[in-house]
């Protein structure tokens, strides 16, 4: 664990934030007191912190937005939030709504904090089936969340970059990062944009997945391949763009046109009898894919076969 | 000299974010409310102010995301960043106390210039219309720095401009150690930005020192002096210097063209004139 971690502390007490502080700093730990919630989630965005503290004392408001609106997101999400909460109103607490990671009672012994805050910290690294490069669930949460949706009305969508692979071993792996790191990016945004929920995965190399309602679907694959194709465009010279290939060794070694990156999504909605495990989920997917892999530019492929 | 000019580089280093106008903050603040706003409006309002633009482009770019360096339009970051990001880092915008003229001023100077630049990038069918316009306002984002961060010295700078009757970057030059395009430059780096926009940003005032992105730089250059000659926004001093020669060839331009792209650049800062009023009232109207 890094020594000398930056905390952002949300506290309307003025003393306790500035007795707090002085004790964390003399630990080598870097303290930001915010005294209300409203510029909060502004901070965190641009500079995000490595805990976050929120006393729960004296607060007319519960947090429960700003604490649901960080967890929702697969970036600020895994940062640690530790509650300091009156010592007799934890048990009325609705944990569900309220999704920090930690609690200390208040008033606390500086010792305990800080073996909390290293807990939490270590605790979030242990649990999460994160993918260190994109920070999106991986496989673990992604069968999980399949398994929850079958026979629900919603899609499970199952998407990979198309010329991916020449592209990596064109432009070199950095390149490669950039671009899985970019499309997880687009699919988490275009998931959360439609307001209801949603979930987004990394299986691994170019390989994604995204769950939305039924009715959502398309909506959801037209945004992604738009925003895809928007920022893919900024990725190739001018020149490339303008031919839409370029010339490199494919796997053979041989010289070959290569097309530009695009995408190709296989929809499988859950709600149908055909579907009764996980493993059918993916094997239909796999079908829908090889379709939508025979057209150069991005596309989504719909299951529409009820048995 | 030689410690002012690193002192203004330990400030460009420390510096996190900048304040800006509140009425654009207020109108986003608006437009966040309304679930159903569209993203291409927020993408517009940001558009228009350089510091927020600045904020957005340096969050996409921080280490944190893993693309540093690579993404220059504010169409791009939102949808990199998403939607709630964007909102709740502009909601989140410092804002300034008082509208002084010199901030409004380079304000419009900014967005003037932005709009100067895609009227030039549309006329010339130049690539990459959208970066010349985010180049463009953020151009002067080091007389912001100067104005903001080293308030004293900026207004020692304009006495100076006024005695000796010179440019505000012969004048930084002379009292600074360093101008606006370097304390830019230095600010872009720090935040990462794209090289597409820190070269247009170093070299609007000497487009011959650009090396890769020269059109760009030469767009830039010719869209300030537009600007300046239009005599919309101030941007420190009022003398409009010449079109430089390489930026002249860069763009291939001619007195017809020129005076195509000076024509249309003038309707459109009419409709940036009324933006900006409008502006400048509803940031009012909350005091």
């Amino acid at each position: 664990m890094k020594n000398n971690l930056r905390i952002a502390l949300i506290s309307k007490d003025c003393e306790l934030s500035s007795q707090l502080s002085i004790h964390i700093e003399s630990k080598g730990h870097q303290v930001i007191v915010f005294n209300n919630e409203s510029l909060v989630l502004g901070y965190i965005y641009s500079d995000p912190p490595d805990i976050i503290i929120i006393n729960f004392q004296f607060s007319e408001t519960n947090f429960h937005g700003l604490i649901s609106e960080i967890k929702k997101d697969c970036y600020f999400g895994t940062i640690p939030i530790i509650g300091l909460i009156d010592e007799n109103t934890h048990n009325n607490i609705e944990w569900k709504d309220c999704p920090i990671d930690d609690f200390i009672t208040l008033p606390f012994k500086y010792n305990e904090l800080f073996s909390r805050i290293s807990l939490a910290k270590n605790r979030i690294q242990r649990i999460f089936d994160n993918n260190p490069l994109t920070k999106l669930p991986g496989n673990t949460s992604i069968q999980k969340a399949i398994e929850n949706t079958i026979g629900a009305p919603m899609s499970v969508c199952y998407l990979d970059i198309n010329n991916f692979k020449p592209y990596n071993d064109t432009f070199g792996f950095t390149r490669g990062d950039e671009v899985i790191r970019m499309t997880a990016r687009i699919i988490s945004n275009a998931v959360r944009q439609t307001g209801d929920g949603g979930f987004a995965g990394h299986i691994g190399g170019d390989d994604f997945v995204f769950i939305v309602k039924n009715e959502s679907a398309e909506f959801v694959c037209k945004t992604i391949i738009n925003n895809f194709n928007i920022i893919v465009s900024d990725l190739f010279e001018e020149e490339v763009k303008h031919k839409g290939f370029y010339i490199a060794k494919d796997r053979q070694g041989n010289e070959n046109k290569i097309y530009l990156l695009t995408l190709a999504i296989a929809v499988v909605p859950m709600n149908t009898p055909q579907i009764n495990h996980y493993g059918k989920v993916a094997e239909i997917a796999a079908e829908l894919k090889k379709y939508a892999k025979k057209f150069t530019e991005s596309k989504y492929v719909i299951n529409r076969r009820k048995r | 000299m030689v410690n002012k000019v690193n002192e203004i580089k330990r400030i460009v280093q420390d510096t996190k974010s900048l304040p800006t106008l509140p009425g654009i903050v207020l109108k986003i603040s608006k437009l966040a409310e309304d679930d159903k706003s569209s993203v291409n409006e927020i993408a517009r309002l940001i558009s228009s102010d350089h510091i927020l633009s600045a904020k957005v482009l340096k969050l996409v770019n921080s280490p944190f995301y893993g693309f540093s360096g690579r993404v220059s339009t504010i169409s791009n970051a939102l949808i990199l960043l998403g939607v709630n990001v964007i909102r709740s880092l502009a909601l989140s915008s410092s804002i300034f106390e008082i509208m002084e003229k010199s901030v409004v001023g380079l304000w419009e100077h900014s967005f003037g210039a932005a709009v100067a630049a895609n009227t030039i990038a549309k006329i010339l069918q130049l690539p990459d219309a959208e970066e010349i316009s985010t180049a463009a306002l953020l151009h002067d984002i080091g007389k912001a720095i100067i104005k903001i961060k080293l308030e004293e010295d900026y207004n020692q700078l304009i006495s100076i401009i006024k005695e000796k009757d010179i440019s505000m970057i012969d004048a930084e030059h002379e009292f600074l150690g360093t101008g606006h395009p370097e304390i830019g430059e230095w600010i872009a780096r720090t935040w990462f930005l794209p090289e597409k926009l820190i070269e247009p940003i170093a070299c609007h005032h000497n487009v011959k020192k650009s090396v890769i992105h020269k059109t760009k730089t030469a767009a830039v250059h010719l869209a300030d002096i537009l600007v300046k000659a239009s005599g919309f926004g101030f941007s420190g001093d009022d003398i409009v210097p010449r079109i430089q020669t390489e930026a002249w060839d860069k763009l291939d331009l001619n007195e017809k063209i020129l005076e195509e792209i000076v024509q249309e650049t003038e309707d459109r800062l009419i409709e940036a004139k009324n933006f900006s009023l409008e502006i400048q009232t509803s940031g009012e109207k909350q005091s």
